[in-house]
């Protein structure tokens, strides 16, 4: 029975045993590839319903201002919680929203991880995570003071715009508005027109809004050419009402004003155009390609304020009118509110830039802190000697010049004012300063969009705020 | 005791333990303790240990992993079901105790194998009826036009079909093992088989397109034809068979593909459900997010959302296991299919008399195409088919029909070793 072709059919089978068997364990490696693999992007998959409607099951923890205040809360209807923002539209677009139907934005965003309380690496244990984990999520604490945050929301009226107050010494965010703003308590109904309204209030316009600066950059500028010695405190130069650059290129004065010889403090003072753009001339293409590399603006804040990329000229092909313009804050230059609030901290922290940070620590259910986040040191710009002498001139601003209106009796105030122009129509107002001017507490910036004059516009704006902030 | 018989029961109480294991972690997350459920399982647990004394009274001899592996399968698909659909736990067992009934019927007539073999074209036409009657009496249930009803009964024919098609294909190739192995025609540079030879393989091929068309289930239609088409490369060793096989079959995909257009779907879905996962490929998505959010270790029994997939008791029972018990538990059903197919295979290598060679083979091929066909599918490696996974998906055809295949597989192992002894 067992002839010569029995063994070939054992053999052949031999041979189908090896390729199906084969095929299984293909299977095999392709099922880790899934389930290891690929597993991060399908379980984070936008589509993949399980981590809202395990989200929407589970308590999240709250965020709280630096006072402990209430910004987010999960209050509990029937099976599942939905989230309460008792500041509605003034936190808005720090705190964020946690919509089942659309998303999520801001802190509710990036800390959602610590807000449900599943801390990634646990998950990777599996049903023992359920035994590790309890099910109350952290709560995160901002830095942000909610009272001061509500006088500037209420500060800006009912212009568009942006204030970022820092603490210049630590890099901690207190108050960072944008208007227009939304309302989270009731996004899920009204999201179409939100989402669609022509002046976006879902941007966060004090770090996702690009603006010309306009004259507060001479701050900037002052500091350039002390540091690279093209100018000296002492040293004037003749401001006519205008800049004449050849071939035919006029920069002009603000109201085309004859300031005569005047030195550096003056200038900024007064905010003269002709100063500042021979100062950017004078260091030309590569001084002024330079100072924004030295002041950092191409360099990232860090994840969690998902800031925008300032927007510089290309400083290869500029031309000595476009070049004159940067220097004065105008032309193709584009910054984020923030990046002014960290300008005007150089001269408040001997300096240094602070990083900015807006989480100052993360608590679980029974109040024990998670993680605190240190303050750390972002960028030293300048020597403590030249920041001391910028903001002396910044005081001077607030004393004798522009920036009278965010004068305080209690403290001295230092500031600068700018008025930008720009494509969408009146130009926008900007404040920056801080105070006191001995002892830096406080810095702010203010922009509020079309509005007009730095001076009349913003300057009594941050006055109020800098008055909250240091009572 | 045999030897044979006491490794046997030892490894049904590691199966058993499995079991119970299983419905007590689904029992303890949902905070009741079901006694019932529990009463249920060690009924279960004694049936099979009941099976292994009959074995052993009688004095079989057969391989002893067979039981022990459905019995660990059992265990996981139970669980698993208790835990997607509880409703239907107590009637999934019920169809295991009659599996195991079946079972013994089965290796008690299969020692009658070899006289089959002269009844060939009865099986073959049951076996074509049973498929037959599917395709043109399916009734559509949770998707699939695999049901036929009779009165009360309904039941799914194509898991019937394939014991009966095996057992017609291995007696008609093993007759005209001599036939096919020499007689070949020459057609220029082709080596065609011989008419006689062929025969079956077109109308094996017919009906698989017939079943791709109609049932709209490429799978099956695969599943049969891969059946045949690898039947014959066992008994002729013709390797340009099986090309010519799967020319044959690709043809009449393509032409079926430019046909029809719920086989584009189909297809198009398997090559990108990312460009509709919320319509036609929603099933698909689903399946892989259930696998991809169990990564590793699972979310635990009960903690995952695999109620989100449509129709995940049957078809989609291991995409079920992949996200609660992770990778750690999907792969080990894999490994468990593995061994099984492999031991089916080595019961085919062992056999002496080529009739139940091919049979055991056969039956080998179609376990481990189904299985790379079912898991392929969800897992989105392969387009996705209706069959069901062996002894873990909800069903009573399924569930006894395995059992066959089970049953006759231990019968031809066992008949090997009584000759040896």
């Amino acid at each position: 029975m067992m002839g010569n072709d029995t063994r070939d059919v054992i053999t052949n089978i031999r041979k189908v045993a090896g390729c199906l068997l084969s095929l299984l364990a293909i299977l095999f490696v392709y099922l880790s590839y899934i389930q290891v693999i690929e597993s991060g992007f399908l379980a984070a998959h936008p589509l993949n319903r399980r981590n809202s409607e395990m989200a929407s099951s589970i308590e999240h923890g709250m965020i709280l201002d630096k006072n402990g205040k209430k910004l987010a809360y999960s209050k509990k209807n029937g099976n599942t919680f939905t989230r309460e923002y008792p500041y509605g539209a003034s936190v808005a677009h720090v705190v964020g929203y946690d919509s089942l139907k659309y998303g999520k934005a801001g802190i509710e965003s990036t800390y959602s991880n610590y807000l449900t309380g599943m801390n990634s690496q646990l998950h990777h244990l599996g049903a023992i995570s359920h035994l590790l984990s309890h099910q109350d999520g952290n709560n995160v604490m901002l830095t942000l003071d909610a009272a001061l945050q509500e006088m500037a929301y209420r500060g800006l009226g009912d212009h568009r715009g942006a204030i970022v107050v820092m603490n210049p010494h630590t890099g901690a965010i207190l108050a960072m508005v944008s208007k227009p703003s939304f309302n989270p308590n009731t996004l899920d109904q009204q999201w179409e027109s939100i989402s669609t309204a022509a002046n976006s209030p879902l941007l966060n316009r004090s770090v996702e809004g690009l603006y010309p600066p306009g004259s507060i950059l001479k701050v900037m500028m002052a500091d350039e050419a002390l540091t690279e010695k093209t100018m000296d405190l002492k040293q004037t130069i003749d401001c006519e009402g205008s800049l004449k650059i050849p071939p035919d290129y006029v920069l002009p004065e603000m109201g085309l004003h004859a300031y005569g010889k005047i030195n550096m403090e003056e200038a900024l003072t007064v905010s003269s155009n002709v100063f500042f753009g021979t100062l950017a001339l004078n260091l030309g293409n590569k001084g002024m390609a330079k100072a924004f590399d030295r002041y950092g603006f191409l360099r990232p804040v860090g994840q969690d304020l998902q800031e925008a990329k300032s927007h510089l000229p290309d400083f290869n092909s500029l031309g000595n009118g476009d070049l004159a313009q940067t220097g004065i804050g105008q032309g193709s230059l584009l910054v984020t509110p923030l990046r002014m609030a960290m300008l005007a901290s150089t001269f408040a922290n001997k300096g240094i830039i602070m990083k900015p940070y807006i989480v100052d620590r993360i608590t679980d259910a029974d109040g024990d802190v998670v993680e605190k986040f240190k303050s750390e040191e972002w960028l030293t710009v300048t020597s403590p000697q030249l920041a001391d002498a910028i903001n002396k001139m910044m005081v001077s601003v607030v004393n004798n010049g522009t920036g009278k209106a965010a004068a305080l009796s209690e403290f001295t105030v230092a500031g600068k004012t700018g008025t930008a122009e720009n494509s969408q129509g009146d130009s926008h107002a900007w404040f920056i300063g801080f105070a006191p001017a001995d002892n830096p507490q406080v810095v702010v910036a203010v922009i509020v969009e079309n509005a007009g004059g730095g001076g009349s516009v913003a300057a009594p704006i941050a006055r109020k705020i800098l008055a909250q902030a240091l009572h | 005791m045999t030897n044979i018989r006491r490794h046997e029961r030892k490894l049904l109480l590691i199966a058993g333990v499995i079991m119970l294991n299983g419905i007590l972690a689904v029992s303890v997350s949902q905070g009741v303790v079901n006694y019932s459920n529990i009463g249920i399982v060690c009924g279960l647990i004694a049936g099979f240990l009941l099976v292994n004394l009959v074995l052993h009274k009688a004095r079989y001899n057969g391989d002893p992993i067979f039981l022990p592996l459905a019995a660990s399968l059992i265990g996981i698909g139970l669980t698993t079901i208790l835990r997607l659909k509880p409703e239907l736990f107590a009637l999934q067992a019920v169809w295991i105790c009659i599996g195991l009934v079946v079972f013994l019927l089965s290796v008690f007539f299969s020692r009658k194998l070899e006289q089959v073999a002269n009844f060939k074209y009865v099986c073959g036409f049951i076996g074509v009826s049973l498929l037959l009657l599917a395709i043109l009496f399916g009734v559509d249930i949770g998707g699939h036009k695999s049901w036929v009803i009779i009165g009360p009964i309904r039941f799914q024919p194509s898991e019937f079909a394939k014991v009966f098609i095996v057992l017609f294909l291995a007696a008609y190739l093993s007759e005209r093992r001599e036939l096919l192995t020499l007689a070949t025609r020459h057609y220029g540079p082709f080596v065609l088989p011989h008419p006689r030879f062929i025969a079956p393989l077109i109308a094996v091929w017919g009906i698989a397109m017939m079943m791709f068309i109609l049932q709209r289930d490429m799978g099956a239609a695969l599943l049969y034809f891969g059946i045949a088409i690898i039947m014959t490369y066992m008994v002729s060793g013709r390797f340009s068979y099986v090309i010519i096989g799967f020319v044959l079959f690709l043809i009449g995909s393509v032409i079926c593909y430019k046909f029809y257009n719920h086989i584009q779907t189909r297809v198009d879905i398997w090559l990108n459900p990312w460009a509709d996962p919320s319509g036609n490929a929603y099933q698909i998505v689903q399946s892989l997010f259930a696998f991809g959010s169990g990564g590793i270790m699972g979310s635990g029994l009960t903690y995952g959302s695999p109620g989100m997939i449509p129709e995940v008791h049957t078809d989609f029972i291991f995409a079920a296991i992949g996200e609660e018990m992770g990778f750690i538990g999907a792969g080990a059903v894999i490994i468990i299919y593995i061994i099984m197919v492999y031991r089916a295979f080595r019961v085919a290598m062992r056999s002496v008399m080529p009739f139940s060679m091919l049979v055991a083979g056969g039956l080998a091929v179609s376990m481990a195409l189904q299985i790379f066909l079912i898991i392929g599918g969800v897992t989105k490696f392969f387009p996705l088919t209706g069959i069901t996974l062996p002894f873990i998906s909800y069903g009573g055809s399924s569930i006894i029909a395995n059992f066959i295949l089970l049953g006759m597989l231990f019968s031809i192992s066992e008949v090997r070793s009584y000759d040896g002894e």
